[in-house]
């Protein structure tokens, strides 16, 4: 593929390159090889940090990039998405996340498949793009505000992406969030923006994608929304579209896997207190989501608070025993407005309540959260996240997390899968890397034993392929409980122009997976850090009405994880055969 | 693994999807195993190590219909495009492979195609379809292409002039040898006496296995619920109707509780046929000669031209109406219920057939069969007096 003078299907070809110490900024054409080969998103990120991958998260030369992919800006469902990469505070792995609204698409209308942020401003600065250039504008006063009052401050622009006082203060789970509520939320990347001193970036721009094969195009959408339609947990009666995320909050009370005390028990007795019929009669809760989405998943009151997600509402809720809607939904706006990780945030709180014996009362909760953007008083600590503070407080068990990454509310002694996914994910215990639910729990694309481990090393292995390639693509995960990548593999050629399988697709997943695997294998970690916190294996949960929360088996997991390792191509111990690994990809 | 292989390959051949003997479903590991005849397990392994996939299935149908659509083929056409909602929402078309046209070392071609669909049909060897997740996978989409190629083949012949001798020589043993009799002589609990969740579960599990005895559903697809009080109770989605044990969903009719989120696709339909009806029972399967039956259209020039889900027409076959609309969300759901309660039971074009009953599954399994009966008979006819 060429991308020299003429504008590629699918792809702007360009990525903006912004270097805030010296202040400079260009516009410089993306290698085709790199789009064909990477697609966009997450891949293009992880392929843009080969040569920095090694650097302490808060080194001034450190990337922040902002990507987006092919689909964006065309007709496909649900892919006006984008990736952030990066290398973590919280885990130091290679990090990406992924985010909707509208700053992906009006990037890619500026006329980029890419922002790249290097270097460290001397003093708090606004970085403004535009279809015509983009500019850097002092920021000194919005330093310190929160995200709604930055984003008031830019009146002009179509989307604007900002962080809170977490991220500047170097809280380790610091978010960055868009202007339409949504978030870049877990791993600490408002932190890395902070350090930079970015306090937000503005968009606008007005130009097309070019769509190779219009008519294909509509029959692959066509085919898509077919899918969505047919789906219970997309358009069904009590599925996303309806009730949002927390439409799983029964589902996972009824399977006995919601975290509850700091993940001593598996099942909240007042979870309906935030279900997701509970949410939509308190707060009149009405559609909201990414832009053009058909599925519009997220839930909002009608004077526009965000209303959050199934991990927050669980995680507040069940994980540190707070039963009252108002106070779970207050949490999760001062975390909109502080920057930071819901899921991070009040994982770390139950393992701190734990330790001192007492979970964060409805009242004390706000004040903490205030003081960990602040990191005044415990709040310095609690900045750090679960096992750090653990760690620091001397009871290093205590803190949830893989790689130092919270768990969110799936409980892996109630989906096995789920376990091992946890382990292998190469961000740290994080749910959507293969989102094993989605066939465990939610029987999509067919229903697989959530006790079993029979099995389960391969079907996470292409999971966590398919799912890089949706994150490069950039499309919704939760389109694919509907759709599948034969469908959207049809949308990607139809848009590029150029034949993908499938399968090709898998495969492109597969180097993305593998080149996030070998960075964090060069910088340390080793499968010693592909393991769960030892309660998992020693502790029961709520177990009842005929269904059994048993302890994971310690040698079964094993045995698994070795087999995953094998079907990976890499050693027993999960390392590389090839130091060479990385000079063999495009 | 290897037991699930197994489990599905015996059920490939009891339901006479596949030929006995001539079938292998494999699974992968951390590494390959398999069951079935050796020739189709060394392709499957070959296949397997090519694909980024958990299972692949190999099955010689035990109907030739596939080869003779595939020899009835234009040629220039490379797949088959059924018009029925299984391939519509699931495969979208089914690539082939002609004879001449397989290579000595088929198994770079065959996974070339592989990787672009869920399965593929291959003259003179059958259906080979993977699984990503499961080796059920395979099975299901195994099934849900001979369903599809047999839906097809018989559609398509009723507009023919003549067919060849092979084809009524295979079609006389069709009619004389695969199909069975419709005939159920199984007990029902009336729903008076069903008020225990244990019973309500029991008896759907029942009636469940009994549907896809009678082969009037192929599959995962189908559903079927009980509406006991303020609660419906309705199989999951993604579950074969004869193994529903653990995989029925209690769902408030007022959706007080979302827990239902795994509960059929087809939940709106039952419960809008619950709110309108006074029916206790829902029945849906797929019976082949009804889902053939419902895409037959006689009205003379007609402006619509997506049939299946965008006639607004209440169509008539015999004492049955058909009416539109696709699965889940896709707009079936507000059709079947108005017209749904006189007859007992509705056909949606290409889909299937609902049936209800207002005591108990006795009539709901009732209407389904005669629905299914009278189509295959009415079906005949019509072949016959093509001559
Ligand atoms: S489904 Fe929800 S999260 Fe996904 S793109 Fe749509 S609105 Fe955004
Ligand atoms: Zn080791
Ligand atoms: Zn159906």
């Amino acid at each position: 593929m060429s991308v020299s003078g003429k504008q590629p299907f699918g792809w702007q070809g360009q990525a903006l390159h912004v270097n805030l110490s010296t202040g400079t900024i260009h516009s410089q054409p993306i290698p085709g090889e790199w789009l064909s080969n990477y697609l966009g998103g997450r891949g293009l990120g992880v392929r843009m940090m080969r040569d920095y991958y090694r650097l302490d998260p808060f080194d001034p030369d450190m990337p922040l990039i902002f990507a987006v992919g092919p689909l964006c800006g065309t007709a496909a469902p649900t892919a006006a998405r984008l990736a952030v990469v990066s290398r973590s505070p919280l885990t130091n792995t290679i990090y990406d996340c992924s985010a909707g609204g509208r700053f992906a698409y009006r990037l890619k209308q500026a006329g980029y498949d890419a922002l790249v942020v290097t270097g460290t401003s001397s003093r708090p600065v606004a970085l403004n793009i535009t279809a015509d250039g983009a500019r850097l504008d002092d920021a000194t006063l919005l330093w310190g505000e929160p995200v709604s009052a930055t984003v008031r401050a830019f009146a002009n622009a179509s989307s604007v992406a900002a962080i809170g006082p977490a991220g500047e203060n170097g809280v380790l789970y610091a978010s960055i969030m868009m202007s339409e509520g949504n978030a870049v939320g877990r791993g600490g990347l408002g932190a890395v923006m902070g350090h930079k001193k970015l306090k937000a970036i503005t968009v606008k721009g007005d130009r097309k994608t070019r769509v190779a094969d219009p008519d294909r195009l509509r029959l692959a959408q066509q085919d898509i929304m077919r899918l969505f339609r047919a789906s219970p947990v997309i358009f069904g009666e009590l599925g996303i579209a309806e009730y949002g995320t927390p439409a799983l909050v029964d589902l996972m009370a009824q399977r006995r896997m919601a975290p509850t005390d700091n993940f001593r028990k598996t099942l909240f007795a007042n979870s309906s207190n935030y279900s997701g019929p509970a949410i939509r009669k308190h707060f009149a809760a009405r559609k909201d989501g990414c832009y053009a989405c058909p599925i519009q998943c997220k839930k909002s009151t009608p004077q526009g608070e965000h209303l959050p997600e199934y991990e927050t509402v669980s995680h507040f809720g069940a994980l540190n025993r707070i039963d009252d809607l108002h106070t779970i939904v207050k949490a999760n706006t001062l975390c909109n407005e502080m920057g930071l990780d819901t899921i991070t945030a009040a994982a770390t709180l139950a393992a701190w309540g734990e330790i001192r014996g007492e979970f964060p009362t409805a009242t004390e909760l706000g004040e903490l959260l205030a003081a960990i953007a602040h990191r005044n008083g415990d709040g310095d600590l609690l900045a750090l996240g679960s096992r750090r503070m653990a760690q620091q407080l001397g009871h290093p068990e205590v803190a949830m997390a893989v790689k130092s990454l919270e768990l969110p509310a799936y409980d892996p002694r109630g989906a096995y899968g789920m376990a091992l996914a946890y382990c292998t994910s190469n961000r740290g215990g994080c749910h959507l890397r293969a989102y094993p639910i989605s066939h465990e729990i939610l029987r999509k694309p067919v229903a697989t034993d959530r006790f079993s481990f029979a099995g389960k090393a391969r079907i996470i292995k292409i999971a966590e392929d398919s799912n890089a390639v949706i994150d490069s693509l950039v499309a919704c995960k939760f389109s694919f409980f509907g759709a599948s990548l034969e469908e959207y593999a049809e949308a990607l050629s139809a848009v590029t122009g150029h034949d993908y399988s499938p399968q090709e697709l898998k495969r492109i997943g597969e180097r993305i997976y593998l080149t996030e695997r070998f960075y964090n294998i060069e910088n340390g970690f080793a499968d010693t850090d592909d393991i769960l916190p030892e309660r998992f294996f020693t502790e029961e949960g709520s177990s009842g009405d005929g269904i059994s929360i048993n302890p994971i088996d310690r040698t079964r997991f094993l045995e698994e994880r070795r087999k995953y390792y094998r079907i990976r191509g890499l050693d027993d111990h999960g390392r590389f055969t090839d130091s060479d690994f990385l000079g063999q990809q495009p | 693994m290897i037991r699930q292989a197994q489990k599905f390959l015996d059920k490939l051949e009891l339901d006479r999807t596949g030929r006995p003997g001539r079938s292998a479903l494999l699974a992968n590991d951390d590494r390959i195993v398999g069951t079935g005849a050796d020739d189709l397990c060394q392709l499957g392994h070959e296949l397997l190590e090519r694909l980024n996939v958990v299972a692949v299935a190999l099955v010689e149908p035990a109907l030739p219909f596939a080869d003779f659509l595939i020899r009835k083929a234009g040629r220039a056409e490379s797949c088959l495009v059924p018009r029925d909602t299984e391939t519509r929402t699931f495969l979208h078309d089914i690539p082939f492979v002609r004879h001449q046209e397989l290579a000595t070392q088929p198994a770079d071609q065959l996974a070339r195609l592989l990787g672009n669909r869920k399965g593929i049909l291959v003259e003179g060897l059958g259906i080979i379809a993977t699984g990503a997740v499961t080796p059920e996978q395979a099975y299901i989409n195994v099934s849900s292409i001979f369903h599809s190629v047999f839906v097809k083949y018989l559609l398509d012949i009723l507009g023919e002039k003549s067919l060849s001798a092979e084809e009524q020589l295979a079609l006389a043993d069709f009619q004389k040898n695969w199909l069975k009799p419709l005939a159920s002589d199984i007990a029902f609990a009336p729903a008076g006496t069903l008020d225990e969740r244990a019973h309500i579960l029991d008896e759907i599990c029942r009636i469940g296995r009994e549907t896809v005895r009678l082969g009037l559903v192929d599959s995962f697809f189908g559903n079927i619920s009980l509406r006991h009080q303020e609660t419906i109770y309705i199989s999951q989605t993604a579950a074969s109707l004869d193994e529903l044990e653990g995989c029925i969903d209690p769902v408030p009719i007022d959706n007080s509780s979302t827990c239902g989120i795994t509960a059929s696709s087809e939940l709106l339909a039952h419960q809008k046929v619950y709110a309108q009806t006074g029916a206790r029972t829902l029945l849906h399967g797929h019976p082949k000669f009804a889902v053939i039956m419902s895409m037959i259209c006689e009205t003379a020039e007609c402006p619509i031209t997506d049939c299946w889900k965008d006639c607004p027409h209440v169509r008539q076959v015999g004492t049955i109406p058909i009416v539109a609309g696709e699965v889940g969300a896709g707009g079936l759901a507000e059709r079947i219920a108005p017209v749904i309660g006189e007859p007992g039971a509705v056909m949606v074009f290409g889909h299937g057939v609902f049936a209800i009953g207002r005591d108990g599954f006795r009539d709901a399994l009732a209407a389904m069969i005669a629905t299914e009966e009278w189509c295959r008979n009415e079906y005949f006819r019509r072949l016959e007096a093509n001559g």
